[in-house]
């Protein structure tokens, strides 16, 4: 399931046995990973699939069981001093509303030692979002406009965004990848981000974790996705033959056979139709149905 | 003690209402009375008022303001700390203050600062300004009353001076003394948010009455607790017989007041209080910890 033998030098984030429970429910059961520097990963999964709570733990914003280690240090024991090297985005809409724009830069100044408002306000360029305006009068576009050039204006080894672009329309989301991939991303960071709308950011992943019901079922480099799954849209006389291989998933388009294969090479696949390599949605759906990707 | 500072002038921006634009308005309404009067000649005084001079008619009124500025602080620190230690939860903003490199702790411990400089600084201020407004009635006063006689400038300042100074002490003694309380709806306010305010009586209600119910009649009357509490809530300048200072012939003297003042402080209680009101803000900032964010 894992392909964990990405790089020799310390994980930015690890987790061996990562469980949660709230009350008598297991919400994470043991969890094991990885993510090294300089990746970009997607963590996937359904409404209360266990996507917020690992990041809350990793975040140090939750108690857990297991080992966790973001940046070498104990989140859950040590948030404070790993938010000079962490930035997160929550939730869009968490920016105090009682301040101005400026107010805002002027005490993260202060409050942040790898704040740089210059960056802030240099991002915030070329936006409606105005110094002098009061956070509460903005839009929700403009506040994760903000939120956004906060977040980059930190010079954090780690960014993780959960749902950064909840609520926002097509133009905001884009927007907002384009800018974090083109005026934030370097070598030196590692960016763990989660979001219903997968086909949005497949374009920038390096790497992607699905999670369903608590447990890790795909924990794979996007180059390893496509060369192990396989999407092909089956003509109708092949239907029969195609099925034999084992399908991972299997569904009927305007009359049209398509079906995702894990692990079968694409040569054999090709007699039965046009083999392409599944969007994560698909994947993401197909997986969802069936046990673990081996 | 750089984010320190810039916790503290967040908590500033965030409530400044109840202790800059509130006092500003009662400020503002008292000084468009005065005019008022002024300008239309409405000034009526008893020709009996009690007071032998001006200058005693000003210390009396200036130490009346000081009381009545006190009871306004202390009653707007109460509801100031029931709000500000769940103002995050409440705003939606603890996920963001949660991404910044401050602990819980710091968090709170610079709500409770602020409780405990900036906003009686203000009210301090305030108390200030309406010394004037006091020393300009007085000269109206002592106009219509020619018996009062019309002391200089420099008595009036001086007078002022030693009263602001008496005023200060006691104002910072009350805070400290008051620590514990604020403290207590604070940490209430943690867990419980708005409910902290009825909480704050009611739990100590509880306990006297779980007291008098267990140990009937054995302790004094209405049990050790709720006497304790009944004591622990009086202040010492109740005690100074400050009603013979102002009607006397001399002029209000800190120097003279100030160490008498102090003698009535149970510095013992005070100590301790201060110590449990650190130990309620530590418990709050553990619990605040340890709750998922939102």
């Amino acid at each position: 399931m894992n392909d964990l033998a990405q790089t020799t030098a310390a994980p930015i984030v690890s987790a061996r046995g990562l469980r949660k429970h709230f009350g008598r429910t297991e919400i994470l059961h043991g969890l094991d990973f990885d993510i090294p520097a300089g990746r970009i990963y997607g963590l996937v999964g359904h409404n209360g699939a266990g996507k917020t709570t690992t990041l809350n733990a990793l975040l140090g914003l939750t108690s857990y069981e297991g080992t966790v280690r973001v940046l070498g240090e104990d989140p859950y024991q040590k948030r404070a001093s790993l938010m000079k090297n962490v930035a997160f985005i929550s939730d869009v809409a968490s920016l105090p509303r009682f301040l101005r724009v400026r107010e805002l830069f002027a005490l993260l100044t202060n409050i942040h030692p790898n704040f740089d408002q210059a960056k802030a306000r240099g991002f915030l360029e070329g936006t409606d979002v105005k110094m002098e305006a009061r956070i509460k009068n903005l839009s929700k576009g403009m506040i994760a406009q903000l939120h956004l050039a906060v977040v980059m204006a930190i010079d954090a080894k780690l960014l993780v965004l959960d749902e950064p672009t909840l609520g926002l329309d097509i133009t905001y989301r884009k927007r907002f990848y384009r800018r974090l991939l083109e005026d934030y991303m370097t070598e030196e960071r590692t960016l763990l981000i989660t979001t219903h709308q997968v086909d949005e950011i497949e374009f920038m992943l390096s790497d992607i974790m699905f999670i369903r019901d608590g447990e890790l079922i795909l924990h794979m480099q996007m180059e390893t996705v496509s060369s192990k799954f396989s999407q092909v849209l089956v003509r109708p006389d092949q239907v029969a033959a195609a099925t034999a291989l084992g399908p991972i998933y299997s569904e009927t388009r305007f009359g049209q056979t398509a079906m995702v294969f894990d692990g079968v090479d694409r040569d054999r696949l090709a007699q039965f139709g046009d083999v392409t390599t599944p969007t994560l949605s698909d994947l993401f759906v197909a997986l969802m149905q069936r046990g673990p990707a081996k | 003690m750089k984010s320190l500072v810039a916790l503290i002038k967040r908590e500033y921006l965030e409530h400044r209402g109840a202790f800059l634009y509130a006092p500003g308005v009662i400020l503002g309404i008292m000084t468009l009375v005065l005019v008022f009067g002024i300008a239309s000649n409405r000034f009526q005084m008893h020709q009996e008022i009690g007071v032998p001079s001006a200058l005693k008619f000003f210390e009396f009124g200036f130490l009346a303001v000081a009381a009545l500025w006190c009871m306004y602080l202390l009653a707007a620190l109460f509801f100031y700390y029931a709000d500000a230690f769940s103002a995050d939860r409440r705003n939606n903003a603890m996920l963001f203050w949660k991404s910044m490199p401050v602990t819980d702790f710091k968090v709170l411990a610079s709500k409770s600062l602020a409780g405990m400089t900036i906003f009686p600084a203000l009210i301090f201020v305030a108390y200030l300004i309406t010394g004037i407004l006091i020393y300009v009635v007085t000269m109206i006063t002592a106009m219509i009353l020619p018996r009062l006689g019309v002391p200089g400038v420099f008595e009036f300042l001086s007078s002022g001076f030693q009263i602001a100074l008496f005023t200060l002490v006691g104002l910072v003694m009350a805070l400290l003394w008051y620590a514990p309380f604020f403290a207590w709806v604070g940490a209430l306010s943690t867990v419980f948010r708005r409910w902290s305010i009825p909480l704050a009586f009611l739990i100590p209600g509880l306990i006297g009455l779980a007291e008098n119910l267990i140990f009937n009649d054995t302790g004094p009357r209405a049990g050790y607790f709720l006497n304790y509490l009944s004591e622990r809530m009086k202040f010492g300048a109740d005690n100074m017989e400050l009603e013979k200072v102002i009607f006397s012939d001399a002029s209000f003297n800190a120097a003279v007041m100030i160490p008498r003042f102090l003698s009535t402080i149970d510095w013992a209680q005070l100590v301790g209080g201060l110590i449990v009101a650190a130990l309620l803000v530590y418990a709050a900032s553990e619990y605040r910890r340890r709750t998922v964010a939102n």
